[in-house]
C-alpha cells in the first residue's frame, strides 16, 4: 500500500507527438482512482508510465517515497490487468498466477498458498489446473485479476480491463473489481472510456482530454459541477444539452428567444451582454405546465427504457437537437410538443470562448 | 465439422481430380515404381543383362560400412543444419522484432538470400572458403590455421553445412518473425511486470509460444538437408574428403550415375522413399493437430 505521486510528468513521443502535456496528481493510500475520457487522451499512457511500460519524457513519478523514474517495471511494485488479461497461453491458471512470485524466488508451496488463497476469493479455485484457452471471458479476467492480487503489490493498475466482455459481465465484474479493492484497501489506478464504470468505480475521477487533465474529483462533484464544458458533455449518459445563450440583466435568452429567469447570482452584472453556452442534463429538463415551461420539445424520437423514457426533439424554430428525460410511467407519441422546465438549481453556464464553468 | 460439399454429379468430381492424378501419376507413382522394381534387380553397367535378385541390394547396404558412414553423415549434416539455421534465424528474429527504423530495409535484406540457388550460394561460400583465394580461409590463416577443407573432413563439413544453412536462414527468419509478431505486445509486458528480464521473457515466454513454428520448421529444415542439398554437396565438396560430406541423396548419384549400379542405387531411394514417407507422416500428425502448449 502506498501513494502514487505524478509532478510534472510529460510524454513526448519521438515523432514529436505530445501524450501528456503537464500531468499533476497525488493519489491518496488505499484510494481508487479511474482516469477517463476518449480515446487519445492520454490516459492510457499515463497508465503505463506509472506502471514503466513508458518512459516519462519529464517529471517526477513517486509511490510512496520512492522516485520510480528509473526503475524497471518489476521493481515498482505494481500489478496490472490488462484488456487482453494477457494470460501466458502455455501456463496453467495456477502458474499463470504464480509466475510473478516464482521470479521473486519464493519457496514453490508458498506459492501454491498464495495462490490458492487468492483463487478462494475469487472462485476460481476449481480452474486452477486449466489453460487460458479452457476459459470463458469471465474467468480470464478473474484469473488475470488473480495474478495481480497474489503479489500484494502496492498499486493496482487497470488498463480497461472490463472492455472485452458483454454488458452483462461487465457490470457484475466491475461490482467484484469494487468489492476486491476494498476488501484490499489497495491503491488503484483505472484506465477506462466508459464513464459509468468511472462513476461507479471511482473514489476520484480524473477526466482527461488531448493529453491534459480537465477535471479532478469525486465523481458527483465532476457530476454536478463540471468545471468545463468538455467535463460536462463527458460525464452523464444521454449527454448534456448545450445551447447557445447570452446574459441579459436577470435572464438567459437561449438560442435567441428562450428567455430563462436565473436564480440571483452576484456575478451576473458582469457578465450582461456576454456570449455564453446554456447547458442542462436531460435529466434536469422537467414536463410542466404550460405558464411554467422555458421550452416546449417537439418530439421526434422515443426510447422508453422502462424506469425512464427518453425523449429526442427539437424546439419549435430550430434544428439542434435536445434530449430529455423523463419518468418512464408517462405514454409519448411522435410529434406531441412537451412543455418543459429547466432545474434552476442545476444548470450550467459555460464561456463560450474559453468552455470554462461560469456559475458557482 | 461443416457438412461435406455434395456433388450430385457423378463424373465432375473425377474430372476435377484428374489432373492431380495424372501428374502424381506420371511424375510420382510411375517412378517410385520403377525404382522399387529396380532396386530388387542386379544389372550390367551398359543394361545387357539383368538378375532378380529379391532383397539382396538391401543387404549388401546395411552390411556395407559405407552406407553406416553415410546414414552418419547425413544426419549430422541434418541436424547442424537444421540447429543452426534455425539458431541463427531465431537471432536475427529476435533482434529484427526489436528494430525501429529502417525495419523493413532490414527484413527485406535477410530475405534475400532465400531467392539465391542452393548450388549458387555453395559457390559463393566454396569461394569464400577456396584455401588458396578465399577471403575467409585467408583469415584463418592470418589467424594462425591452416583452413583446408580438402583434406580436413570437419572442415568440409563446415562449408555444406553453412552454404546450406545459410541460405535457410531466410525461410526460418520469415516464419520465427511473423511467429514473435504475433505474440501480442501486453504479454511480454506482463511478464516484464511479473519481473522477468528480457533473457528470462525470451526464453520461459516468447520461445514456448514459438514452439509450434519451431517445430513446423525442424521437420522442414530437416527434409531440406537431406533431399535437397545434392547441390551444394556437389559444388562444393562432391562428397570427400574421404566420404566425410557423402550424405545418403549424394551416394545415390554416386552409386547410380558414377558407380553404375543401378540395382543398389535404386535400393537406396527406395530406404530415401521410406525416410520421406515417414517425415512427412510425423509433420501431418503433429502439425495437423498442432503442437499445443
Amino acid at each position: 500500500m502506498a501513494t502514487v505521486s505524478l509532478r510534472n510528468i510529460k510524454k513526448t513521443y519521438s515523432n514529436g507527438f505530445k501524450a501528456i502535456h503537464n500531468l499533476n496528481l497525488e493519489i491518496e493510500d488505499g484510494e481508487m482512482i479511474v482516469l477517463v475520457g476518449p480515446s487519445g487522451c492520454g490516459k492510457s499512457t499515463s497508465l503505463r508510465m506509472v506502471a514503466g511500460l513508458e518512459a516519462t519524457s519529464e517529471g517526477d513519478l513517486y509511490i510512496g517515497d520512492k522516485r520510480v523514474n528509473d526503475l524497471e517495471p518489476s521493481e515498482r511494485d505494481i500489478a496490472m490487468v490488462f484488456q487482453n488479461y494477457a494470460l501466458y497461453p502455455h501456463m496453467s491458471v495456477a502458474r499463470n498466477m504464480g509466475y510473478g512470485l516464482k521470479n521473486q524466488g519464493l519457496p514453490r508451496d508458498e506459492i501454491r498458498r498464495k495462490v490458492e488463497k487468492a483463487a478462494r476469493v475469487l472462485e476460481i479455485e476449481h480452474l486452477l489446473d486449466n489453460k487460458p484457452k479452457q476459459l470463458s471471458g469471465g474467468q480470464r479476467q478473474r484469473v488475470a485479476m488473480g495474478r495481480a492480487i497474489v503479489r500484494n503489490p502496492k498499486v493496482f493498475l487497470f488498463d480497461e480491463p472490463l472492455s472485452n466482455l458483454d454488458a452483462k459481465l461487465r457490470v457484475q465484474m466491475r461490482i467484484e473489481i469494487k468489492r476486491l479493492q476494498q476488501e484490499f484497501a489497495t491503491t488503484a489506478i483505472y484506465v477506462t472510456h466508459d464513464q459509468v464504470e468511472a462513476m461507479t468505480l471511482a473514489d476520484r475521477l480524473v477526466v482527461m482530454n488531448g493529453g491534459k487533465v480537465e477535471q479532478v474529483g469525486p465523481p458527483l462533484d465532476l457530476y454536478e459541477k463540471p468545471e468545463t464544458q468538455f467535463v460536462a458533455g463527458f460525464l452523464g449518459s444521454p449527454g448534456m444539452n448545450f445551447m447557445p445563450a447570452r446574459i441579459q440583466g436577470q435572464a438567459l435568452l437561449v438560442q435567441g428567444d428562450h428567455r430563462i429567469d436565473l436564480p440571483d447570482m452576484a456575478e451576473l452584472a458582469q457578465w450582461d451582454g456576454r456570449d455564453i453556452t446554456f447547458g442542462v442534463r436531460p435529466e434536469h429538463l422537467e414536463a410542466c405546465s404550460e405558464a411554467e415551461a422555458d421550452f416546449h420539445l417537439k418530439v421526434d424520437i422515443i426510447e422508453p427504457l422502462g424506469a425512464d423514457t427518453l425523449l429526442y426533439g427539437h424546439l419549435p424554430g430550430s434544428d439542434s437537437l435536445m434530449i430529455a428525460e423523463q419518468p418512464g410511467k408517462r405514454r409519448y407519441t411522435r410529434g406531441d410538443v412537451v412543455p418543459l422546465r429547466v432545474d434552476r438549481e442545476r444548470l450550467h453556464l459555460f464561456d463560450a470562448e474559453t468552455e470554462q464553468r461560469l456559475n458557482e | 465439422m461443416h457438412d461435406n460439399v455434395v456433388f450430385n454429379n457423378k463424373v465432375l468430381p473425377y474430372f476435377l481430380l484428374a489432373p492431380q492424378l495424372v501428374i502424381t501419376l506420371v511424375f510420382f507413382i510411375w517412378p517410385a515404381g520403377q525404382a522399387l522394381y529396380q532396386s530388387f534387380l542386379i544389372e550390367d553397367a551398359f543394361g545387357f543383362s539383368r538378375e532378380f535378385v529379391w532383397l539382396d541390394n538391401f543387404i549388401y547396404l546395411f552390411s556395407d560400412d559405407e552406407y553406416w558412414n553415410s546414414i552418419r553423415v547425413t544426419f549430422v549434416f541434418s541436424g547442424l543444419v537444421a540447429f543452426s539455421g534455425m539458431a541463427v534465424a531465431l537471432l536475427l528474429a529476435a533482434m529484427a522484432d526489436r528494430v525501429i527504423k529502417g525495419a523493413t530495409t532490414y527484413k527485406t535484406l535477410l530475405i534475400w538470400p532465400y531467392a539465391v540457388a542452393p548450388v549458387v550460394a555453395a559457390v559463393i561460400w566454396w569461394l569464400m572458403f577456396n584455401p588458396s583465394i578465399g577471403i575467409l580461409a585467408f583469415l584463418s590463416w592470418t589467424l594462425g590455421h591452416q583452413w583446408n577443407h580438402y583434406v580436413n573432413a570437419n572442415e568440409a563439413m563446415a562449408v555444406v553445412v553453412i552454404a546450406s544453412a545459410w541460405k535457410q536462414i531466410s525461410y526460418n527468419f520469415i516464419f520465427f518473425l511473423a511467429g514473435m509478431q504475433a505474440i501480442p505486445r501486453s504479454l511480454i509486458e506482463a511478464a516484464a511486470i511479473d519481473g522477468s528480464g528480457p533473457f528470462k521473457r525470451f526464453w520461459q515466454i516468447v520461445f514456448p509460444l514459438l514452439s509450434p513454428i519451431a517445430f513446423f520448421l525442424l521437420v522442414v529444415n530437416v527434409v531440406y538437408a537431406f533431399f535437397e542439398t545434392f547441390g551444394v554437396i556437389h559444388a562444393t565438396t562432391l562428397g570427400g574428403p574421404g566420404n566425410a560430406t557423402r550424405t545418403l541423396v549424394y551416394k545415390v548419384y554416386e552409386d547410380g550415375f558414377v558407380g553404375l549400379d543401378m540395382g543398389s542405387s535404386a535400393a537406396q531411394s527406395v530406404i530415401l522413399m521410406i525416410l520421406v514417407i515417414t517425415l512427412t507422416i510425423i509433420q501431418f500428425k503433429f502439425i495437423e493437430r498442432k503442437v499445443q502448449y
